[in-house]
């Protein structure tokens, strides 16, 4: 049983040092072929991932600008009527547009520190 | 006025916070695209060669290895990524299979044409037969001993040969040859040891 199971261990360890050293000495030319393998793989993801932020974003906007409506609205509920909630409604106008939302992608810092800032003004 | 300055504050800081969730959803993805990238990269070659063991056939087992990537990328790259590798397996496995039919309805085809239907890589039956005197000597490595084992497991129950190849071959344990094959962890205990033994009997002893 013993010399049964030795003789296993050793079928395992011939065979799989055998496997490695096919693996070790694949030739460039598939070496490539699965690299570009992998390249259409990868190449799925991102498209993948284009497509479902595509359809997800102008959702997400939306959202965004329905949040800011409604938080527009409770703060003219808050003041009395006239300029503050004509200025807000400015800021709305400025943030609810798709091509305002882009700015972010280049300018969020600032935006944070409008924000910070304004913050502060509450403090 | 407190409140105004509340309100438009609120309406800055929503979008910021928008474009902030979405600069690190961002970010996020391209950090599995890239552990999925290196996954993808270390596994290849061996799933190519473990592809060519059970097909025969390099252009067919490099198709195997692509859609492979291609199923994993598309239904499991969301999984944690100590799934992806047998989950890849099992996909491989499926697509070998269905490989494997077609060879098969394409050599009962070529039946009708001997000549043609030969296949080239086929291992020579008189260097894979069982030597009399106590199988493959300690001399033999490299390519030529995994062109005995090759004929050899092409001799096994194919539950058997994926058991051997998974969990030898690719080392995978116990547990990942098992959803790789998806069978249970006993079932993949008896096939490997079967084919081991099986392996031994059509390979001879090995000498020391």
């Amino acid at each position: 049983m013993e010399d049964m199971n030795r003789r296993m261990r050793e079928l395992e360890r011939r065979s799989r040092a055998a496997f490695d050293e096919s693996v070790g000495s694949l030739d460039a030319a598939t070496r490539s072929r699965l690299a570009k393998a992998r390249a259409v793989a990868l190449a799925e993801l991102r498209q993948r991932r284009l497509r479902w932020s595509s359809s997800w974003i102008p959702a997400g906007a939306a959202a965004a600008a329905a949040v800011v409506a409604v938080m527009l609205w409770q703060g003219e509920r808050a003041t009395a009527p006239g300029e503050p909630a004509l200025a807000a409604f400015e800021d709305l106008d400025l943030v609810a547009g798709a091509e305002d939302l882009d700015m972010f992608e280049e300018d969020g810092d600032f935006y944070a520190w409008a924000a910070d800032e304004a913050a502060g003004d509450v403090g | 006025m407190p409140e105004e300055s509340l309100t438009r504050s609120a309406t800055l800081c929503a979008p910021v916070a928008w474009e902030r969730g979405r600069r690190n959803m961002r970010e996020a993805a391209l950090d599995s695209e890239r552990a999925l990238e290196r996954f993808l990269a270390g596994i290849e070659r061996r799933a190519f060669r473990i592809a060519k063991l059970a097909l025969r056939d390099q252009a067919e087992a490099e198709d195997a290895v692509q859609d492979a990537m291609i199923r994993l990328v598309r239904k499991y790259a969301g999984r944690p990524a100590e799934q992806w590798r047998p989950l890849f397996y099992r996909i491989l496995q499926n697509r070998i299979t269905d490989s494997q039919r077609r060879q098969k309805v394409r050599r009962a085809v070529m039946a009708w044409r001997p000549a043609a239907g030969a296949d080239p890589e086929a291992p020579d039956p008189v260097e894979s037969a069982v030597d009399p005197d106590g199988g493959p000597d300690a001399a033999l490595e490299g390519e030529e001993l995994l062109a005995r084992i090759e004929g050899a497991l092409e001799g096994l129950p194919g539950r058997q040969r994926e058991a051997f190849l998974f969990r030898n071959f690719e080392g995978m344990d116990v547990a990942q040859t098992a959803i790789a094959m998806g069978c249970s962890e006993g079932s993949v205990k008896t096939h490997y040891f079967r084919a081991l033994r099986a392996l031994q009997e059509v390979l001879g002893q090995w000498k020391t």
